[in-house]
C-alpha cells in the first residue's frame, strides 16, 4: 500500500551526505508558470525602467546615443541572463521563484552550479516554442517546455534535461502539537488496557495518523472512522462494548506512545 | 515507548532548526549571524538528519515525518550552497581547455565547413546574378544596404557609435545564441538557422562585391568580419554537438548523452558571446571610424592571427591539460 502510493506520487528521493534519505515534491508547470509570471513583470519593468533611466540621464547631457546602447546591451542581458544570474548567486531562485517556494536543484540534490544556471535560461528559448509573433521572437507559448516537462519523471523542460537540473517545491510547513489525551475518560480506559499487548508496525501507523487527523473531523464522524479499527481492538484488549470507538482509539494511543508519568497517575486516580 | 515525550523534546530543535534556516535563505541576516550560529545550525542540521533516519523505528506520525522531509531538505539548501561563478575556472576552461578541444573538435569544422561553403556558394551567386541577391535579402532590404555603402565610412559622431555597439551587442548576440538554441532539435534547427545566415550574409557579400562601392562595403566590414563570422560557426557548432548528441548517443541513455554535450557546449556558447561582444565593439567604434583603410584591414588580420593563435598555441606548448576533458 506504502509503495503504491509513493509511486504514484510526484515525489523525489536524496540521498544527502549524511546517508539520509529524504524527500522532495517536485514544481509542476502551475507552480513553475506562477513564478515565471511574476519574473517576466520584473524584467518587463526593468527594461521599461532602464529604457527610460537611459534616455532621461544621457539625454539630459546630450549624449542620446548612450542611452541607446546602454538600452540595448541592457535588454539583452536581461533577456539572457537574468534567471541565470539570479539562480547563481541566490543558490538556485529566481525573485519569482523565491515567491512562489520553488528552487532549482541538480538531479541528485546538490545545488546548481553558474554553468548550469547560465545553460538552462539560455536554452529557455527553445522551451518557449512556438512563438505568438514568430517574427520578433515575442510570447512563447512554451509548447516544447510543458510537452517536455509531462512526458519525463521529473518535470524536467529541456533546459532542465540539458543542465541535469530540476525544480523542487520547498515550502515551511508548521509542526503539529505533540497529541495529549487528558479526558478522564480516556485515561481510565488507557490504564484498563493490558499491558502483555504492544502494537506491531502497521497497527501504530494507523493509530498515529488517525489521532493526528481526528481535529479535522467532527464527533462522529471520528467514530464512524475510528470504528474500523477499534472493532478489532476491542476484543483484543478486551475492553467493554459501551466505549466510544474514538476514545478507545485515544485511550490505546495514549496507553502506548503516551507519557509514563501521566499514566500512573490516571490509574492511582482510577 | 514515550513517544510523546521524545516528540516534545525534539520539537523546539526542530523549531530552532526551522528558524535558523529562515534566517540563512536572507542573504543580509546570513552575514550578521555569528559563527556559533553558523556551528550550531549544522549540528541540529545533522540531529534532524539522525531523526529522520529513526523516525520509522520511533513510530514518528506521518505528519511528522513529512515535516522532517520538509525540513532536512531546507536545511541541505542553505548547508550546500550554490557554488555561483568561479573565475578562475572560467579562465582555465576558456583558454586552457577549450583551445584543446576545439582544435579537434569534428562538429566545429562541419559547422565551419558548412557555413562557410555556403556562403561562398551564396557568394558567387550574388556575384554574378544581381538577381539572385534580391530574390534572397528582399528588393528593398537591398537597396538599403546599398545606400548606405554609396559614400565610404568616414566617421560619425561618437554617441552613435555607443548606440549602434549596444545595438550589434544585442542583434548579433542574439542570432547567435537562437543558432545555438535552435540546435538542440536534433541538429536541424541549428543547421537551417547555419544556413541561413550563410545564404543571406554570402548573398549580400556577393552583390556588394560586385557593385560599385565594394570598396567602401569592404572597408566597413574588414575589421570585424573574422571574430563575428567564426562567433556564429562557434555557437551553431555548440547547438549541433546538443542535437547530434541526441542521435549519436555513444552508448549513452539520451538524457545522460544530452547532459555530457551540454556541459561541452557551454563554454563554446561562453566564448561564441565574448567574440559577438568583440566584434560589435570593432564595427561600433572602428569599421565606421575616418581612418585609412589600411588600419581597419590590419585590425581584422590581427584579430584573425589572434583567433588562430588561440586555437594552435596551447596544442604547441603541449601540457596534457586538454586530457582532462
Amino acid at each position: 500500500m506504502a509503495d503504491v502510493a509513493e509511486q504514484l506520487d510526484t515525489a523525489v528521493e536524496i540521498v544527502t551526505p549524511e546517508n539520509i534519505a529524504f524527500r522532495y515534491a517536485l514544481a509542476g508547470p502551475f507552480s513553475r508558470l506562477r513564478a515565471y509570471g511574476i519574473d517576466l513583470a520584473i524584467r518587463l519593468g526593468a527594461a521599461i525602467g532602464l529604457a527610460i533611466g537611459a534616455a532621461a540621464t544621457f539625454g539630459v547631457i546630450g549624449l542620446g546615443g548612450f542611452g541607446v546602447g546602454v538600452t540595448l546591451a541592457g535588454w539583452f542581458v536581461l533577456a539572457f541572463f537574468y534567471g541565470g544570474v539570479f539562480e547563481a548567486y541566490w543558490n538556485g531562485q529566481t525573485p519569482g521563484k523565491r515567491l512562489v517556494g520553488i528552487r532549482v536543484l541538480t538531479i541528485d540534490g546538490r545545488p546548481i552550479n553558474g554553468v548550469q544556471a547560465v545553460l538552462r535560461n539560455i536554452l529557455r528559448m527553445a522551451d518557449m516554442l512556438p512563438f505568438l509573433f514568430a517574427e520578433v521572437g515575442l510570447l512563447g507559448l512554451y509548447q516544447v517546455g510543458l510537452w517536455t516537462m509531462i512526458s519525463n519523471g521529473r518535470f524536467q523542460r529541456l533546459g532542465d534535461l540539458v543542465c541535469g537540473t530540476m525544480v523542487v517545491v520547498e515550502e515551511r510547513a508548521a509542526i503539529a502539537a505533540v497529541a495529549r489525551f487528558t479526558a478522564p475518560q480516556v485515561l481510565e480506559i488507557a490504564a484498563a488496557i493490558p499491558p502483555n499487548y504492544l502494537p506491531g508496525r502497521s497497527l501504530a501507523r494507523a493509530l498515529m495518523a488517525y489521532v493526528e487527523r481526528r481535529g479535522q473531523f467532527s464527533p462522529q464522524r471520528r467514530n464512524e472512522l475510528a470504528q474500523h479499527l477499534a472493532e478489532p481492538l476491542r476484543g483484543v484488549l478486551q475492553l467493554s462494548a459501551d466505549v466510544p470507538p474514538d476514545v478507545l482509539l485515544c485511550a490505546a494511543y495514549q496507553r502506548w506512545f503516551g507519557e509514563r508519568v501521566e499514566n500512573q497517575a490516571a490509574s492511582h486516580a482510577a | 515507548m514515550e513517544l510523546t515525550k521524545i516528540l516534545a523534546a525534539k520539537r523546539p530543535l526542530w523549531q530552532e532548526l526551522d528558524r535558523l534556516c529562515a534566517a540563512l535563505a536572507n542573504p543580509i541576516r546570513r552575514r550578521s549571524l555569528p559563527a556559533e550560529t553558523i556551528i550550531r545550525f549544522s549540528s541540529l542540521y545533522r540531529a534532524a538528519c539522525a531523526d529522520l533516519a529513526l523516525a520509522d523505528a520511533y513510530h514518528f506520525p506521518p505528519e511528522t515525518v513529512r515535516y522532517l522531509h520538509q525540513l532536512v531538505g531546507r536545511a541541505h539548501n542553505q548547508l550546500y550552497r550554490a557554488k555561483s561563478f568561479d573565475v578562475r575556472a572560467w579562465f582555465v576552461e576558456l583558454f586552457v581547455v577549450l583551445p584543446r578541444r576545439l582544435a579537434a573538435d569534428r562538429i566545429l569544422w562541419l559547422a565551419f565547413a558548412l557555413f562557410f561553403g555556403v556562403f561562398l556558394l551564396s557568394a558567387f551567386g550574388g556575384f554574378v546574378n544581381p538577381d539572385f541577391a534580391r530574390e534572397v535579402v528582399g528588393a528593398d532590404h537591398l537597396t538599403g544596404i546599398e545606400s548606405s555603402f554609396s559614400d565610404a565610412p568616414r566617421g560619425r559622431d561618437f554617441t552613435i557609435d555607443v548606440g549602434m555597439a549596444g545595438f550589434y551587442v544585442f542583434n548579433n548576440a542574439t542570432i547567435g545564441l537562437r543558432c545555438f538554441v535552435f540546435g538542440l532539435f536534433w541538429g536541424v534547427g541549428g543547421l537551417y538557422e547555419t544556413m541561413f545566415n550563410a545564404i543571406v550574409l554570402g548573398a549580400v557579400f556577393g552583390h556588394m562585391a560586385a557593385s560599385e562601392n565594394a570598396k567602401n562595403f569592404f572597408e566597413f566590414v574588414a575589421g570585424h568580419s573574422a571574430f563575428e563570422l567564426t562567433a556564429v560557426v562557434l555557437s551553431a557548432a555548440a547547438g549541433m554537438r546538443l542535437g547530434f548528441s541526441l542521435v549519436f548517443t555513444q552508448g549513452y541513455s539520451r538524457t545522460d548523452s544530452l547532459r555530457l554535450a551540454g556541459r561541452l557546449a557551454m563554454p563554446m556558447v561562453g566564448l561564441a558571446v565574448l567574440l559577438f561582444v568583440g566584434a560589435a565593439m570593432i564595427e561600433a567604434f572602428v569599421s565606421p571610424a575616418d581612418v585609412s583603410p589600411l588600419l581597419k584591414a590590419s585590425v581584422g588580420a590581427g584579430t584573425a592571427v589572434m583567433l588562430a593563435a588561440y586555437l594552435i598555441l596551447p596544442r604547441w606548448l603541449g601540457d596534457d591539460a586538454g586530457e582532462r576533458t
